[in-house]
């Protein structure tokens, strides 16, 4: 029991020396409410994370939740405080919940937020060397960095100008760590049969045969189900049809997007092999690329050395989320188990109800499994 | 609930009312069991007769999904769509024995029939995204199959929707501006076309009836399991004797050479072992039974009588068995 308590009191400390290190940069601490609304993070994380919210609710209905994260309740103090719209960089330390089969529900997390900088590279520099030097301090040994970048991808889908379709495909099949031809492959499930319809509206301008498919809606008296307008469902419809019969997407652009999704390894020699890539298929991908060497340079500046980083082009998957670089710091050996994760999330502020995009970085630190051996257990990210 | 003790009776949990008490009732008739209700109508514990040791439980269909989980039952008649909704981890706790043929009903996937452009989950994916690329906020989805939900749905990719917990009606949250589509149990899909709904082709998330359920995390004391082989075998015996015939004719040749190949060719069993020319009778599945009858015409015999049979009887119990092994695997048992 002593040796127990006694390792416990030196985690504390090691806990504590890691919130040190980040407020001494100049990150200032916040302690948001354990007690948050549930509904914040349904909407931001949608279903998956409702089976691990430790729910309740108040008397009046309302459903409360202890916080599974911080960087939601970070940016929502920051958004209802007097400097929503400076500049301002947080720091945190404490519990957060999250329902396992196996194991605790409650451990301790770390992390640092900047809100608001937009010298992005230099901000997404410092965020990740700040949290790797801190993490190393406290845990008194190395690890390994993986980066990839969101916003480039994003950025290529862009100048790829795919058919809106095929572009929700491909981001949703990234997201979802398919591979291409996985992602490409036209359906095989017979989804449309209405041949006659189709047929007629063959060589109809687009816009007269959406207005004939709505009018056909409307004919059955269908205006508005489910919160679908009959517009957007025959738009829908006959974007489906279409991507039934044209080849699924160009070869060009589905070799642009092979090479891109091949790229991984040292930072320097993939933005090399990224540019070289952009100017061969004649896609403009220069200012996503001049980002990502400035952010390299920066990281470089601050004294990290870059071969311990690797970059790879498929990751970076949750799209939704992330909108430019992300990093994941694991031990050596152990893939599944993530002790730092980060990245920039520019649309969180809209989707917490900010007027405006707020530049947003930040990282979390998973104490338990930065000062655990390997035996213990962690939850994955 | 406390322990059961080792003297107590087996707990068998029947749904207290409905259709599905009726129907179970008589899957148990048929077995020749006969569930008794106390006198009183208030009196929820009952017998069965023909089998000592046996308490009967009258309590709602979910109610017996909790016990069993709990262990507070050991039999009990349940929807596996329950079990799959509220029982985490549901195949360590209970053994699913056998289906019973009735409360048959699919949990599914149900859209406006107006969305002539959703057929399957991967249409729901892209336009649970797009609605909420548009419209920032995430589709909603109407269910009281939480779990269910959940799980299917992160199985097929689709994330981009949120859950209205409906305890009623739900087939009518669409058209009451709720949620814009539903997850719900459905028989024959008339309640969904009435409420201008349809099932997406792939958006069966369960095919559920009732089955006869045992807990694993009961106490199962010798006297429960010997109640419970009892229960089981004359449950086994009815069912064998529904699914196969008789089969009997007077034949010429070697009856043991004859039944064996009865058996590779159609699965026959010789009721009895003999040798020789004479009386053979066979156990048939009742597929197989015009099939062996001509086989057994071609081979001499000059009649071929079929009878059905009201319990059949065997010394390999496969209901029981499947229970004992479980007890095997989580041994020992206290």
């Amino acid at each position: 029991m002593v040796d127990g308590v006694s390792q416990m009191m030196d985690e504390a400390e090691r806990r504590e020396a890691l919130l040190a290190h980040l407020v001494e940069a100049g990150y200032v601490r916040l302690e948001p409410p354990i007690l948050q609304p549930a509904s914040v993070f349904l909407d931001q994380s949608g279903e998956d994370i409702r089976g691990r919210l430790y729910l309740t609710s108040d008397a009046g209905g309302r459903d409360f939740c202890l916080r599974p994260e911080y960087t939601i309740p970070v940016f929502r103090d920051h958004l209802a405080s007097a400097r929503a719209g400076e500049p301002a960089a947080y720091s945190y330390l404490g519990p957060v919940f999250r329902f396992r089969d196996h194991g605790a529900g409650e451990f301790v997390q770390a992390g640092l937020e900047s809100f608001g900088r937009t010298d992005r590279e230099a901000a997404d520099a410092e965020i990740l060397t700040l949290a790797l030097e801190a993490a190393e301090a406290a845990a008194d040994r190395s690890f390994e960095v993986r980066t990839g970048d969101a916003g480039l991808f994003l950025r290529l889908l862009d100048a790829l100008a795919l058919p809106e379709a095929w572009a929700r495909r491909v981001r949703r099949g990234h997201a979802q760590g398919l591979d291409l031809d996985a992602m490409l492959a036209v359906r095989s499930d017979g989804g449309f049969e209405h041949a006659g319809v189709l047929a007629a509206l063959e060589n109809v301008d687009r816009r007269e045969a959406r207005a004939l498919v709505e009018d056909l809606l409307a004919i059955a008296g269908i205006a508005s189900v489910g919160g679908r307008s009959a517009a957007e469902i025959a738009e829908r419809f006959l974007e489906q049809a279409s991507m039934k019969g044209e080849a699924a997407i160009g070869h060009e652009q589905r070799e642009a997007l092979r090479r891109f999704l091949e790229v991984d390894g040292d930072p320097d020699a993939a933005s090399a092999a990224l540019r070289a890539l952009a100017s061969e298929a004649g896609l403009d991908l220069d200012a996503a690329l001049d980002s990502f060497d400035a952010r390299l340079n920066f990281i470089a500046a601050r004294g990290l050395d870059l071969t311990r980083l690797s970059f790879s082009s498929r990751f970076g998957r949750r799209l939704d989320y992330y909108t430019g670089f992300v990093f994941e710091v694991l031990a050596p050996g152990q893939a599944e188990r993530l002790i730092v994760s980060g990245g920039r999330y520019d649309g969180l502020s809209r989707a917490l109800g900010a007027a405006q995009d707020i530049p947003a970085v930040g990282a979390a630190i998973w104490c338990e499994r930065l000062f655990a051996g390997a035996e213990r257990d962690g939850e994955p990210s | 609930m406390s322990e059961l003790a080792d003297d107590a009776p087996l707990v068998l949990a029947v749904p207290s009312k409905g259709r599905l008490q009726e129907n179970a009732n008589a899957f148990f008739a048929r077995a020749g069991l006969l569930v008794v209700q106390g006198r009183g109508v208030r009196d929820y514990r009952g017998a069965l007769t023909g089998v000592a040791g046996v308490e009967v439980a009258f309590i709602s269909a979910s109610e017996i999904t909790q016990q069993l989980a709990a262990g507070a039952v050991h039999l009990g008649v349940t929807g596996e769509d329950l079990v799959r909704e509220s029982v985490p981890g549901a195949d360590l706790k209970m053994e699913f024995l056998t289906p019973l043929g009735f409360g048959h009903a699919n949990v599914v996937v149900a859209v406006p029939q107006a969305w002539i452009d959703v057929k399957t989950m991967t249409d729901l994916e892209d336009v649970a995204a797009a609605y909420r690329a548009k419209r920032g906020e995430r589709m909603r989805v109407a269910t009281k199959y939480v779990n269910l939900t959940r799980r299917f749905f992160a199985e097929r990719g689709v994330t981009d929707y949120r859950i209205v917990e409906s305890l009623g009606a739900t087939e009518g949250a669409p058209a009451a501006d709720q949620a814009e589509l539903i997850v719900d149990i459905t028989t024959t899909g008339t309640t969904l076309r009435a409420n201008g709904l349809k099932a997406l082709e792939d958006g069966v998330i369960l095919r559920s009836e009732a089955n006869l359920v045992a807990s694993l995390t009961a106490r199962w004391s010798e006297t429960q399991r010997a109640s419970a082989r009892s229960i089981l075998s004359r449950i086994a015996a009815e069912e064998e004797a529904r699914t196969n015939r008789e089969v009997r004719a007077m034949v010429e040749g070697d009856r043991d050479a004859l039944a064996r190949e009865a058996g590779e060719l159609f699965g026959a069993r010789a009721l009895f072992a003999a040798t020789g020319e004479g009386q053979l009778t066979l156990i048939c599945a009742q597929s197989q039974t015009a099939a062996l009858a001509d086989w057994l015409l071609e081979h001499g015999a000059g009649h071929v009588a079929v009878g059905a049979l009201d319990y059949l009887f065997t010394a390999r119990n496969a209901l029981y068995e499947k229970l004992a092994r479980r007890w095997e695997q989580a041994a020992p048992v206290g």
